[in-house]
């Protein structure tokens, strides 16, 4: 039995998994979220319910503007997905406990068949980046042929959102174990970094101070979206650089 | 010496008209106008018998829109998902939540009415603590319904109680939802039971004077109640500890429910008012909706104008007032303190509640809950008028349910993610919502012919506490502690 | 007490029902079958109202409900601190949420308070029920006339002096005395 004193609780601690995201490279190609909604089993939502906010996507590329057209001026894309925080306001609301944080992995975990559907988390993700099954929507062939089997397909009721491709890590922890030696920086990275073009994304341990994404983090300029809440994101942004 | 005479003379003057004041203290005062006994019996029995053709039409009105409203809707939901009502991100709650934090505000009359009305021995009480108090598990009903509606899967709703499942997972007590759950059941059980206890009287006496299907419906309600020495002990004791116990409950329900809100990371809600500010905006609406109650019972009940008087809507429209300044002062004191703190989301929240596409609601909840019972129940005279009083209640729930709505969907549509904002636009949610305003009122005119809506012991106890006494040549009414 | 007196304890004696239209005659019907022998626990009264034991004189009607709340009241403390303190260890690995402690401080309050609070008020109606020996659907003695707010004294007498019971009744202003009947409520 694990007591509380033995969990850090420091402001400090950082995460096992993180990601470092560099707008200023990122070109709104969409290719992490197409690479996302295959590697996920992500639903099709359709256009209508899609254009009614009901769009399912674990990580979605935000475009702003400055001023008024004609005189816009771009600012860089903003990826944003599931931050994985460490201090996760989305967990303690959860009356069925289907969404804590894993003591393994150090990730904020969904467990879709504990769900019942209250939305609780989705209100109180700060960065909005939950998404829930409204209906259960159709696979039109040939894509019902190309689910994942590594990931739970979710139907009409639950929540979900960005896992940090758990079933990637776990394929890659099995993989280690099985040849005697640890997980090796870059031998796999989710499935959005694999697919950007720009190396935009970067995923890796945070808490191992010579990995690339540490290396990364570290540079200096980096910035944790509404760090002001307290929730210490283990995504790092990069704008302006 | 002639001032002096002059005075008694006026005095002399004055007691006259207090002799005339006898009957007029009478006409006035329900408990200054004792009837027999067994009269206000078979006038409450009569009540309960008489229903013209119009109350069957209205019932098989409201019957099919329950049907349609409440069961089909929700079975097709159930069927196809969520989709087909109007929530989406960021408005991940909407008229559900909406309709259930109105309907607890509505179930908080009864308990207002019936426990600290009698805690505080407010004797206008008597003849309405059961038409309100009905309305309490009445209402919670509807909440139980809406908050069920809202969950994604409701067929394990089952879930959330407080037993291990078959993983041995115990429910999530951080969660304010888990709290809720705890306080709604406990609120609903005692509520249930205050209402009973003090009808085990009544019924015994409907169980006397009925024959057939009814006599058997009675006679098992009353459980085999007679009124000894013994039985009236325990229900006495029984009634006083609810009485003081069933206070606090109610206050911590609303408060829970507002800590759905208030425990959440997100501008507008983030307000620690929101407790007082709830348990106030409940008993407002709660109280609109017991005068509205009240004086659709005497409007159509038969018998119901000797027991439902113009003193009892001046006494419910005084509480109104006070209520509704209440409601005010809480209302801008979270206001202040929001606009004061100046963080820009909730600026924006703020802009976009008066602002907004939906700003006209904002102003119509003002004028509705402030600005309409402050114009008119200060007066006397307007207060004590039925017709007048339901208006105002019925313009006070609209305004309290306005009041909820721009907490909840509104409030969502704005979040620190501008890329997020959308507007919420209601689906499946109308006829749920009203199927369940049909249901309550269903459920409330069945109950009104089965069960005596007049608690008719309190009433005659009341009257024998009951007297006018003179001091000097003053005429007042005077009441006895009987217990 | 004299609630569950019955008509056929002792062959001997017979029990009658005098009902009073008021307080006073009720009173002073209750002192006088004092003065004629009769023990209080050979009396009872029946009444529409709440009739305080004071208003007639009788004694302190004996009632376990507080004690009960109080019993429940303890029961549903003890099932919140179950789940407040004992349930978040049940695990093999305790569950993280949020950051907050395992056992986190004010929420086990609300947890405490709601679970105190439901046990109270539910053994507060069960008492009720224990102590009136509710439901009960057997044939009691009773007249209707009680729910018309008529006082009715009910007492049990020696068949030889039933006579001399019925006067001193009627004399003190009871509108009627007979022989207790078995009434299917």
């Amino acid at each position: 039995m694990i007591r509380p004193e033995e969990i850090k609780m420091s402001a400090e601690h950082v995460g096992k998994w993180g990601m470092v995201i560099d707008q200023d490279i990122c070109t709104g190609c969409q290719a992490c979220v197409a690479a996302c909604a295959m590697e996920n089993n992500i639903s099709f939502v359709g256009e209508k319910d899609s254009g009614y906010g009901r769009s399912m996507h674990w990580i979605r590329i935000e475009r702003f503007w400055e001023g008024e057209y004609p005189e816009v001026k771009m600012t860089p894309n903003q990826p944003m997905l599931c931050q994985q925080c460490n201090s996760a306001t989305c967990e303690p609301v959860c009356p069925a406990f289907a969404t804590v944080h894993s003591q393994a992995e150090q990730l904020n975990l969904q467990i879709y068949n504990r769900c019942v559907g209250t939305r609780y988390c989705g209100n109180n993700c700060p960065y909005q980046v939950r998404s829930f099954n409204w209906r259960d929507y159709e696979r039109p062939e040939p894509l019902s042929n190309q689910l994942n089997p590594d990931v739970t397909v979710r139907r009409m009721g639950v929540m979900e959102k960005c896992t940090f491709c758990i079933q990637r890590i776990h394929k890659a922890q099995d993989k280690a174990k099985a040849e005697g030696r640890e997980v090796v920086d870059g031998e796999f990275t989710t499935a959005c970094a694999q697919a950007c073009p720009a190396s935009a994304i970067t995923f890796g341990r945070v808490d191992d101070p010579e990995s690339l994404v540490s290396q990364l983090a570290q540079r200096g300029h980096g910035l944790k979206h509404l760090e002001e809440l307290g929730t210490l994101p283990n995504v790092t942004y990069f704008k302006g650089g | 010496m002639a001032g002096y005479n002059k005075k008694e003379e006026h005095a002399h003057a004055k007691a006259e008209v207090h002799n005339h004041g006898e009957e007029h203290f009478r006409e006035k005062h329900l408990m200054l106008d004792p009837l027999p006994r067994g009269q206000m019996n078979d006038m409450v029995m009569e009540s309960m018998y008489v229903t013209s053709w119009k109350f069957w039409v209205v019932f098989a009105i409201l019957s099919v829109i329950v049907a349609y409203g409440l069961f089909f809707s929700w079975g097709k939901m159930i069927a196809e998902g969520l989709g087909i009502a109007g929530v989406n991100r960021p408005s991940y709650w909407g008229i559900f939540l909406v309709n259930t934090v109105f309907w607890i505000g509505i179930s908080h009359a009864g308990t207002f009415i019936s426990a600290i009305l009698r805690v505080f021995k407010a004797e206008f009480r008597r003849p309405f603590t059961r038409a309100a108090e009905l309305m309490t598990t009445f209402g919670l009903v509807q909440a139980g319904f809406s908050v069920f509606m809202h969950m994604g899967r409701v067929w394990l709703s089952y879930w959330l109680m407080p037993y291990a499942n078959q993983r041995m997972l115990w429910p999530n007590l951080h969660s304010p939802l888990t709290w809720d759950l705890l306080a709604i059941t406990t609120y609903l059980l005692s509520s249930t039971m205050y209402l009973f206890l003090p009808l085990i009287p009544d019924v015994a006496m409907a169980r006397d004077r009925s024959t057939g299907w009814r006599k058997t419906f009675y006679k098992i309600l009353a459980l085999g109640f007679r009124g000894t020495e013994g039985e009236w002990a325990h229900l006495r004791n029984a009634m006083n500890i609810f009485a003081f116990a069933i206070i606090p409950v109610m206050f911590s329900v609303h408060t829970i429910v507002s800590w759905d809100f208030a425990a959440a990371t997100r501008p507008g809600w983030n307000s620690s008012i929101f407790g007082p500010y709830f348990v106030v905006g409940a008993l407002h609406s709660g109280m609109g909706a017991v005068i509205m109650v009240l004086a659709v019972v005497r409007g159509t009940m038969k018998n119901m104008k000797y027991f439902i008087r113009a003193e009892h809507f001046d006494g419910i429209g005084r509480l109104m007032l006070i209520i509704s300044m209440a409601w005010a002062y809480f209302f801008f004191n979270d206001y202040m303190v929001q606009w004061y703190g100046g963080d820009k989301w909730t600026q924006q929240l703020l802009h976009f509640h008066e602002a907004g596409p939906m700003g006209w609601m904002w102003f119509a909840m003002l004028i509705f809950n402030v600005v309409v019972p402050w114009a008119i129940l200060w007066n006397q005279k307007w207060r004590s008028t039925p017709w007048i009083v339901f208006v105002v209640g019925f313009l006070i729930n609209i305004g309290m349910w306005f009041e909820r709505y721009i907490i909840v969907p509104i409030s969502l549509s704005i979040n620190r993610m501008p890329f997020t904002w959308r507007l919420y636009e209601p689906g499946v949610e109308i006829p749920l919502g009203i199927g369940t305003l049909a249901f309550f009122i269903l459920l409330y005119m069945a109950a009104s012919r089965l069960i005596p809506l007049i608690p008719v012991w309190e009433v005659q106890e009341g009257q024998m506490a009951h007297e006018l006494k003179k001091f000097g040549r003053e005429t007042v009414v005077s009441v006895s502690e009987l217990e | 007490m004299a609630d569950n007196i019955s008509s056929k304890e002792n062959s001997g004696q017979v029990s009658l029902l005098a009902v009073f239209p008021d307080l006073a005659p009720a009173a002073d019907a209750i002192d006088q079958l004092r003065a004629l022998g009769l023990s209080d626990d050979h009396m009872n009264v029946i009444s529409g109202i709440p009739v305080t034991e004071a208003m007639l004189g009788r004694p302190a009607q004996w009632t376990n409900v507080p004690r009960l709340a109080g019993g429940g009241a303890a029961l549903g403390f003890l099932a919140g601190a179950f789940l407040a303190f004992v349930t978040p260890y049940l695990y093999p690995v305790p569950i993280q949420v949020g950051r907050q402690a395992f056992i986190p401080g004010p929420p086990t309050v609300v947890v405490l308070f709601e679970l105190t609070m439901l046990g109270m008020l539910l053994s507060t109606f069960l008492g009720v029920f224990l102590d009136s020996y509710f439901p009960n659907y057997r044939p009691m003695e009773y007249v209707k006339e009680v729910s018309d707010g008529k006082i009715a004294i009910f007492f049990i007498c020696p068949e030889e002096s039933k006579e001399k019971f019925t006067k001193a009744m009627t004399a003190l202003g009871a509108e009627k005395v007979e022989v207790a009947e078995v009434e299917h409520l």
